[in-house]
């Protein structure tokens, strides 16, 4: 579909299988290689650091009741670029992570795409 | 009059000397007695508790009375100021200067009392006679400074008060009312006046302080020492003893807190402090850890006649439990808003999935909608419990029932689930129903579905559960993965951490299923 998008690697981190296999599904359609989905902030975290290569990452900001935000540090450190996705919008973010890319749940699969294209900065194809 | 010397002075012999000795060997005492019984000038001496102690010849004698008819007994029975209307407050206002007096510590004076006393006429009847008094009370102490006596100087002046009212009637300010004292009478009896209804609003002022529903606290100095406090801050601080200390010695665990800075800040600017939810440790119960406290409180200098700041005065109010409920009705919102919005992603997420598998739209319509019943159930049941957790027998049985509960036998342990695997099985045993109904056992009238399911391994719990299909039609394995089948693996890895073997065997399909029960401990 988009040349901007074939073949890259994207982790997902989300506790529902059903929303991680929508995010798949939404993946799969833009040519993009889903990674994981990790379930757990430990599952993420250790695939943020170990999985070779990653290119994006959406990150639950909630996984099974705990915050995302060692994963958002790990690949922020890897310089990997990632969009949070949440219920309660980027008001929910602490301040530190105020600004990055995030989506709202429930989401569009063009709201998936706008996130990942501000976060990879990619050209709008 | 000059004190006497005990010697040096008068030549031994002379008569002072032996009034002295007399005074120290404790004779005089009879000779002070008898001084006091010739005084031209009426005076009781009454107990702390306004009993008569004592009386002389002149007080008998301007009250009609005799000694053995007095002492002994309380001021008021033996003088009630009689039948009038107004013998009330005439009473209230002798009492309460004797209290005063009493409480005080200090001589307190009335200018002007109206009270009446008994006179027996010539032929035996008795009746009250209207006077007015001019009275002294003097406190009598013992050498620790209590009160032993109360020492009443009463001066019958009313001669003088007819004089005078005789005198207000004609209108004529004369120079007999002058000379009288009407003046100064007057003067008198309006400062009394003011002074009683000073004290009564004081009285008032102080009642509403003690009965505030807020805590009030006064206090003085650059210390802040207590001066006052009402029963609402006395219940705040745990009924300490703090009268008479300073807050930091009163209080000491407020002082690492702020606030003893804020009262020193209050002193020295004279700017009043206000706190508003204002975070505080305090010790309420001896011994106990402090307790965290919301309070909305001001603290207000007070000042001095000069200006100068004397003291601050502290009111306010305990919130904390309306800071508790905003916290926790915040945290149900924020909870409430991630559940709403990750179910709608659920929903959306099986809305788009269930379109891949149906070009139909009716057929799509159907199986979208079995879904979101499915999904809708398990939340009744979730509901029921509000919200704590539902067994696996119901989930099982509510998303089976629709297809005959005699085509369906299960045994197996109760088995609690928390919501998230409650929502999660009942989404597995809705599309293994919905599968067996359209393509397995229960597709076919005689088919059978067996579940059963038993707890492995205690210290680390399992939950090995199989559903087995029979006299069903013949199996063929299905050549992609369907959602359904997508579905039950996916929320078996992924939101139950276990494991899911499905088998299309020819003589009946088996699901084989392995869910730690303790994910915390498992992952």
């Amino acid at each position: 579909m988009s040349q901007g998008f074939a073949g890259r690697r994207v982790l997902i981190v989300e506790d529902e299988s059903l929303v991680a296999m929508l995010l798949e599904t939404i993946l799969e359609d833009m040519d993009c290689v889903p990674v994981g989905p990790a379930s757990t902030v430990d599952e993420g975290l250790r695939m943020a650091q170990d999985e070779e290569p990653i290119d994006a990452a959406l990150l639950d900001v909630n996984v099974a009741g705990k915050q995302v935000f060692p994963v958002a540090q790990a690949l922020k450190d890897r310089g990997v670029p990632f969009v949070f996705s949440t219920g309660y919008g980027e008001g929910g973010l602490p301040d530190e992570w105020r600004g990055q890319p995030t989506l709202q749940k429930p989401f569009t699969e063009a709201a998936v795409r706008d996130a990942l294209i501000k976060a990879m900065g990619l050209a709008d194809v | 009059m000059k004190p006497m010397r005990a010697h040096g002075v008068s030549a031994p012999g002379t008569a002072g000397t032996r009034l002295i000795e007399l005074a120290k060997s404790g004779g005089l005492a009879v000779d002070l007695a008898s001084a006091f019984d010739a005084s031209p000038n009426p005076y009781v001496l009454l107990t702390p508790d306004l009993r008569i102690a004592g009386v002389n010849q002149a007080y008998l004698d301007v009250t009609h009375t005799t000694r053995e008819g007095l002492i002994g007994q309380p001021l008021f029975s033996a003088f009630d100021s009689g039948p009038g209307d107004e013998a009330p407050e005439n009473v209230r206002q002798v009492r309460e200067s004797l209290e005063r007096a009493r409480d005080t510590r200090q001589r307190d004076h009335l200018a002007l009392v109206r009270f009446s006393i008994p006179v027996r006429l010539q032929d035996g009847r008795e009746v009250f006679e209207d006077r007015y008094w001019s009275a002294t009370h003097t406190p009598v102490l013992d050498e620790r400074g209590g009160v032993v006596f109360l020492l009443q100087h009463t001066t019958d002046i009313t001669e003088l008060q007819r004089l005078r009212q005789q005198s207000r009637r004609t209108g004529a300010v004369t120079a007999l009312d002058s000379i009288l004292g009407g003046a100064v009478l007057v003067r008198a009896e309006q400062v009394q006046e003011a002074n009683r209804r000073l004290e009564t609003e004081r009285n008032r002022l102080l009642e509403m302080f003690m009965q505030a529903p807020g805590f009030v606290c006064v206090l003085t100095g650059p210390d802040h020492v207590f001066q006052m406090h009402n029963p609402a801050y006395a219940q705040l601080i745990g009924h300490r003893d703090i009268t008479g200390k300073p807050v930091r010695e009163a209080l000491p665990e407020i002082v690492n807190q702020g606030y003893a800075e804020f009262l020193d800040s209050v002193y020295a600017t004279g700017e009043p402090h206000e706190g508003r939810a204002s975070q505080l440790q305090l010790q309420r119960t001896p011994g106990a850890p402090l307790e965290t406290l919301y309070l909305n409180f001001v603290y207000q200098p007070i000042r001095d006649s000069a200006g100068a700041i004397a003291g601050i005065f502290v009111q306010g109010h305990d919130v904390t439990e309306s800071v508790r409920a905003a916290e926790r009705q915040k945290l149900m919102i924020d909870e409430l808003n991630h559940r709403v919005k990750n179910t709608l992603a659920t929903v959306q997420s099986i809305a788009m999935q269930t379109a891949r598998s149906h070009a139909d739209p009716r057929t799509f319509a159907e199986g979208f909608q079995a879904r979101l019943l499915a999904l809708s159930h398990t939340h009744d049941l979730l509901t029921r419990s509000h919200w704590e957790g539902a067994g696996l027998g119901s989930i099982l049985e509510h998303e089976t029932e629709a297809h005959g509960a005699h085509r369906v036998s299960v045994a197996g342990p109760p088995v609690p689930l928390p919501p998230a695997a409650a929502l999660s099985f009942g989404m597995i045993f809705h599309e293994l129903a919905t599968n067996a109904a359209k393509y397995g056992a229960l597709s076919v009238p005689g088919g059978r579905i067996m579940v059963d399911w038993a707890l492995a391994n205690q210290a680390n719990p399992r939950l090995e559960l199989t559903w087995r299909e029979i006299d069903g039609p013949g199996v063929i394995q299905p050549e992609r993965k369907g959602f359904g089948s997508r579905l039950i693996e996916r929320n078996v890895r992924h939101d139950l951490a276990g494991d899911v073997k499905l088998d299309y065997a020819a003589d009946g399909f088996v699901a084989t299923f392995s869910i730690p029960l303790d994910r915390e401990q498992a992952t």
